[in-house]
């Protein structure tokens, strides 16, 4: 069930192949391979610094790569010639500080990826958005504005956006971290319930027990390099990694 | 305390224990008393009203001074009450109109038929309805022009492009720099020594549009760089464009901000169509100062003046009220 790291398995939907890159000066991705298969969850852990959300950013080209080569579905997607923004309407991305549109209502901010990237109508938008906002739940928020609406509700709305564009893939970076406690659990268990359903997903996060429950694969990061991957029993459980125990040990 | 209580305590004695520990600032016995000198002071060294000789003004204005002075006693202290300081704010103000008054050495009675001479108005309205049209005019075409340069070039500057930044960073830095009137002056009576010809009214656009864009340009680039990073990767995340990015999620977000320094310049852009009195362009002033020369009165210079507070006034509340309802959708 599980993928085994940058070599065979099934179909892989993003394949990452010695990605680097540079902040001016500072070398925080340092030749990077990962692979994410069809269907399945794969985990980005480790400590602040380790390059884990520029690594995230790096598969839809929101933070570009100083050098190497970034596919999604087959496709290699840093090339001039890619039009990025059709290729990013593909990749659902579901930020820390939710980033919604505070302009706009939670059914408009999920209508206009529809309307002007996907060129469907505003009544066809319309009905999608409400679905989405149905299914994680909001159905009744559709006319609130982001500052009227609880973080929780705010990240489920973030989650509906990237749903309602049909995505091949979505991305979390670090959904829960901006969260008050009461209400992690209703944005987990949207995920957990995305994750059943054969969503793939890269996920930057720390709530191990959803790690556990949800992510075929967990990628351990230090200091812009892997240290360590596997089955999250395996890489959670009995690390065979001395930074990866540490790091575990601080966060228990 | 016991003996304050006392009936053998005198008055004073209890008047001392009460109040003695207090700082001179703030026992009314003192000040009444410093008010009281104060009083006597004017009443001694006052002249009679009309313009006094300079040693007796300095006295006059050092007996003003003490009275501000006196009262800054009163406003600094917290423990004084608030309609006190209210008198005393208002006295100062009150101080000052009636010395003004009193030694200016004004002639009160002319103002009436000076200022407002309206029998002698025949034929004026005429021209500030015609003045008013062009200043009116003169506003909305610069500002018309100004808007769209200064947001295409605070797009293109808040790009950080180094190529465009150098370019319209010098712009913006020259054209800050140059007073008004001078630009307006260089092109209307230097510019035809070189072939340029612009009749008046379009020289007065030019200047207006330079000036007023290069601070619109900062205000529109501060605007939207207020937008944070997030929303634009969220924008570019779900598929945007740049150009879909901008004008779907920055900008609306960023007007939040523009909105009041903006207005702020489209208002000091209607006040400053008056520099266009130096290169005869008809409008408000050029026509009242001519009303002035044919009716040998200030009276339509007073009134343009009340023209202009009666056309602004009101847009400076709308620029408020413009305020308060973009603040309704503040995010956190």
């Amino acid at each position: 069930m599980t993928g085994t790291g940058a070599t065979g398995g099934r179909d892989p939907m993003i394949q990452m192949e010695a990605i680097h890159k540079y902040f001016g000066p500072h070398h925080v991705l340092k030749g990077l391979d990962l692979r994410v298969e069809r269907g399945t969850v794969v985990a980005l852990m480790g400590p602040s610094g380790s390059g884990k959300s520029t690594f995230l950013r790096c598969m839809n080209r929101i933070e570009e790569p100083s050098s190497g080569i970034v596919r999604i579905d087959g496709m290699r997607i840093n090339e001039l010639r890619v039009d990025i923004d059709q290729v990013r309407a593909d990749i659902g991305m579901v930020f820390q500080e939710y980033n919604l549109f505070p302009h706009l209502t939670a059914l408009a901010n999920i209508t206009l990826g529809l309307v002007h990237v996907r060129g469907s109508s505003r009544r066809e938008a319309e009905e999608v958005g409400r679905a989405a906002l149905e299914r994680v739940g909001l159905a009744d928020q559709a006319g609130q504005r982001p500052p009227e609406l609880s973080g929780g509700q705010q990240q489920r709305v973030a989650i509906a956006r990237s749903l309602a564009m049909r995505p091949k893939v979505l991305l979390f970076d670090e959904p829960t971290s901006a969260l008050d406690p009461e209400m992690v659990h209703e944005v987990l268990d949207t995920m957990r319930e995305l994750a059943q359903e054969g969503m793939t997903m890269v996920v930057v996060s720390h709530e191990l027990g959803f790690l556990r429950e949800a992510a075929h694969r967990v990628v351990m990061m230090d200091d812009g390099r892997i240290v360590e991957e596997g089955p999250p029993d395996q890489v959670l459980g009995e690390p065979e990694n001395e930074r990866t125990r540490a790091f575990l040990g601080k966060l228990l | 305390m016991n003996e304050s209580e006392s009936p053998q305590a005198s008055f004073l004695d209890r008047w001392r224990l009460r109040f003695g520990h207090l700082p001179w600032y703030r026992r009314y016995e003192a000040l009444l008393l410093a008010v009281a000198l104060w009083a006597a002071g004017g009443a001694w060294l006052l002249p009679d009203a009309g313009r006094p000789d300079l040693p007796v003004a300095l006295a006059v204005i050092a007996w003003y001074v003490a009275w501000f002075l006196l009262v800054a006693t009163v406003l600094v202290d917290r423990e004084k009450p608030i309609w006190l300081k209210r008198i005393g704010s208002l006295s100062v103000l009150a101080l000052f109109a009636w010395l003004f008054v009193r030694y200016s050495g004004t002639r009160w009675d002319r103002v009436q038929d000076q200022f407002f001479a309206f029998d002698r108005m025949d034929g004026v309205w005429e021209m500030y309805a015609q003045g008013l049209a062009v200043t009116l005019q003169l506003s909305a075409v610069a500002a018309a022009i100004s808007l769209v340069l200064g947001l295409t070039l605070g797009v293109l500057r808040s790009l950080h492009n180094p190529v465009l930044e150098l370019f319209i960073g010098l712009y913006v830095d020259f054209f800050r720099a140059m007073p008004l009137i001078v630009s307006m002056v260089v092109i209307f009576y230097a510019l035809p020594f070189i072939g340029i010809r612009l009749p008046a009214f379009w020289a007065a656009t030019l200047a207006l549009v330079l000036m007023n864009s290069a601070y619109q340009t900062e205000i529109f680039r501060a605007g939207i760089e207020s937008v944070t990073r997030g929303q634009s990767d969220a924008a570019a995340a779900l598929g945007l464009s740049g150009v879909q990015t901008m004008w779907h999620i920055v900008l609306p977000q960023a007007f939040r901000t523009i909105i009041p320094p903006l207005t702020n310049n489209l208002v000091s852009l209607v006040k400053d169509t008056a520099v266009a009195y130096v290169i005869t362009v008809p409008e408000l002033l050029t026509n009242a100062q001519h009303a002035v020369v044919w009716k040998r009165t200030p009276t339509p210079l007073i009134l343009s003046m009340f023209l202009y507070l009666a056309t602004l006034i009101p847009a400076i509340h709308f620029t408020r009220w413009l305020e308060r309802r973009s603040a309704r959708w503040v995010a956190r």
